[in-house]
């Protein structure tokens, strides 16, 4: 589905991703790595908010690289990012319906869409009514992947849904992704909690410095020594 | 709650409202004339609301489009014969292209290049403005006289001309034509994003560049109904517009950006407090002052008094 190979990417001098080469199929896939390690860079590159230096990125065939990122979207992959990136001055359903208004498939289906979305965030439904502003944090990041689920994507990308959220939130978002994972959505995860992020992938890259350190099924992972020492606290 | 809501909403327009009666009983000539005034910087703030808030660039151009389109809608009279309220649609038509191609050609360059270079480049196609209309037009003084503009009214011993009540309602009429299109259409609702959050807007699948056209093009584009109800009562020379530009500045900022009702209301109250000054015999150069003064005094207030979500 999607194919990434030897992707260079630099910030002026600074080179941030080093020759890196990873796939997502009909699966979950999850990122692992420390800050700085250039997660978010690798998913800002896919969705063409930031330009490799060389590489290829391909998608169901395509290739990205020359593409705007509302192209990118409207393609079928849909982030949910670090920082939400909602409107603020909108409401909780306005936030929601512009998550499918610009993409032709999914606009057809928006009430389908909205219903579905509201079945896995009842508290979305709630309070349909907030200005998205004025959600806490936790309730902005479960509108967030409501929006981008609003899009119908074939490819969920989020980055790090777990940063600033209570334990008890955390393993409820997890819980949500299995069930997102059901419907038959691809998902890239990048997460610094891969304890929790093991639970819904079924192959990881441990990223650091920029590059592949470690790629493996998630069972590997879980019993990898590194992985162990330096993320699990084992 | 639900009067809560109301009072907040309605509040402005409400002491807006107590101002002009208040301005009418002791000096009714003011009230009205600077309504009339008013209605008119909000016309020509609107759009400049618009491509600050949205677009996010200061238009230092934007009183020259307004000459421009008073040159045309000028140019379509004296060779057409068209009213200058008739050659609006065209006009408009007109001027979504130039600034649309302005923008595609110019500032689509400077969008990443921070704002100094933003403002040097408007200030750079001000200029080029100018001097085109000095060397087209000369800087003769121009008009067109239509009859229906120079009509008048006493009422109560009060004499007002009728014709400026136009401006009320092509503000009015422009006003609520932008919240409908921001509110109601899905080019509207998308410019409403970008102006909240471009990056947002992009991974919902909102072509921000073409938004970014579209709205700098309708903003332009909308100073061509402008220069149609001014043309008919304005002398016409190259800077006649100039002047909107800073005009405009001041109401976006006296109403905050993103608040297009707010432009309504600070433009005529600003028109109202201009009007005053320019009644009292021999302060009448003052009025530009109260202006601007007026502005400081609503941006130190709003400071002080932090506002609330
Ligand atoms: N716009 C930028 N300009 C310059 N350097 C940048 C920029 N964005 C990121 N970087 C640098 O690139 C590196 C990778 O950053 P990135 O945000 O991709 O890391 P990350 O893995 O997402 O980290 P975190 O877990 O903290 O979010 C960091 O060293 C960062 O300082
Ligand atoms: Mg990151």
């Amino acid at each position: 589905m999607l194919e990434v190979k030897n992707l260079n990417v630099s910030y002026g001098r600074i080179q941030v991703i080093k020759d890196f080469t990873f796939s997502v199929g009909d699966e979950a896939i999850g990122f692992f790595g420390p800050n700085g390690a250039g997660k978010t860079t690798l998913i800002n590159s896919i969705i063409g908010l930031v330009r490799p230096t060389s590489g290829e990125i391909n998608f169901e065939g395509q290739s990205l690289l020359d593409r705007e990122t509302h192209q990118i979207v409207r393609m079928g992959i849909s982030v949910v990012p670090q920082d939400g990136e909602l409107f603020p001055i909108m409401t909780v359903i306005e936030n929601l319906r512009i998550g499918s208004a610009y993409i032709k498939v999914a606009r057809e289906k928006t009430s389908e869409r909205l219903e579905f979305v509201f079945k896995i965030f009842p508290i979305l439904k709630e309070r349909a009514f907030q200005l998205a502003g004025t959600m806490s944090g936790g309730q902005q990041r479960m509108l967030a992947v409501g929006r981008a689920l609003m899009a119908m994507p074939r490819l969920l990308i989020l980055d790090e849904p777990s940063v600033g959220l209570q334990p008890s939130l955390v393993t409820e978002l997890f819980e949500k992704l299995a069930v997102i994972k059901t419907e038959g959505v691809s998902v890239l995860l990048s997460e610094q909690n891969v304890k929790q992020g093991l639970k819904v992938i079924d192959r990881g890259y441990v990223v650091e410095n920029g590059a592949v350190v470690i790629e493996s099924t998630a069972d590997d992972l879980k019993n990898n020594e590194h992985v162990k020492r330096s993320y699990l606290g084992l | 709650m639900e009067s809560i809501s109301f009072w907040k909403k309605y509040k402005n327009i409400l002491f807006l409202i107590l101002l002009i009666v208040a301005v009418a009983i002791w000096k009714p000539h003011a009230a009205i004339y600077g309504l009339q005034r008013g209605s008119l910087y909000a016309l020509a703030g609107l759009p400049l609301s618009l491509t600050l808030g949205i677009v996010g660039i200061m238009n230092l151009s934007h009183g020259d489009f307004l000459s421009l389109g008073i040159y045309i809608v000028y140019m379509f009279s004296v060779n057409t014969g068209m009213d200058p309220l008739v050659s609006i649609l065209p006009v408009f038509i007109l001027l979504f292209l130039l600034g649309a191609g302005v923008y595609k050609l110019t500032i689509t360059k400077v969008l990443k290049a921070g704002h100094l270079n933003q403002l040097l480049l408007t200030f750079g196609i001000s200029m080029i403005l100018l001097e085109v209309m000095n060397l087209i037009w000369t800087s003769r003084p121009r008009s067109v006289y239509v009859d229906y503009a120079s009509s008048s009214v006493t009422v109560a011993g009060v004499r007002f001309g009728t014709y400026e009540f136009l401006y009320v309602v092509f503000a009015i009429a422009v006003l609520i034509g932008l919240q409908l299109f921001l509110k109601k259409t899905r080019l509207g609702q998308a410019s409403f994003a970008v102006g909240q959050n471009p990056r947002g807007a992009k991974i919902v699948g909102i072509n921000t560049s073409f938004v970014y056209l579209i709205v700098f093009g309708i903003s332009v584009a909308i100073l061509g109904i402008a220069a149609g109800v001014m043309v008919p009562r304005f002398a016409i020379f190259p800077s006649v517009g100039s002047s909107y530009t800073m005009k405009s500045f001041c109401l976006v900022a006296m109403a905050g950006l993103g608040n297009l009702t707010g432009i309504l209301i600070s433009g005529i109250a600003l028109g109202v407090g201009e009007a005053i000054v320019q009644s009292i015999p021999g302060y009448a150069g003052w009025s530009d002052i109260v202006f601007f003064g007026v502005l400081i005094a609503v941006i130190m207030i709003r400071s002080i008094r932090r506002p609330s979500l």
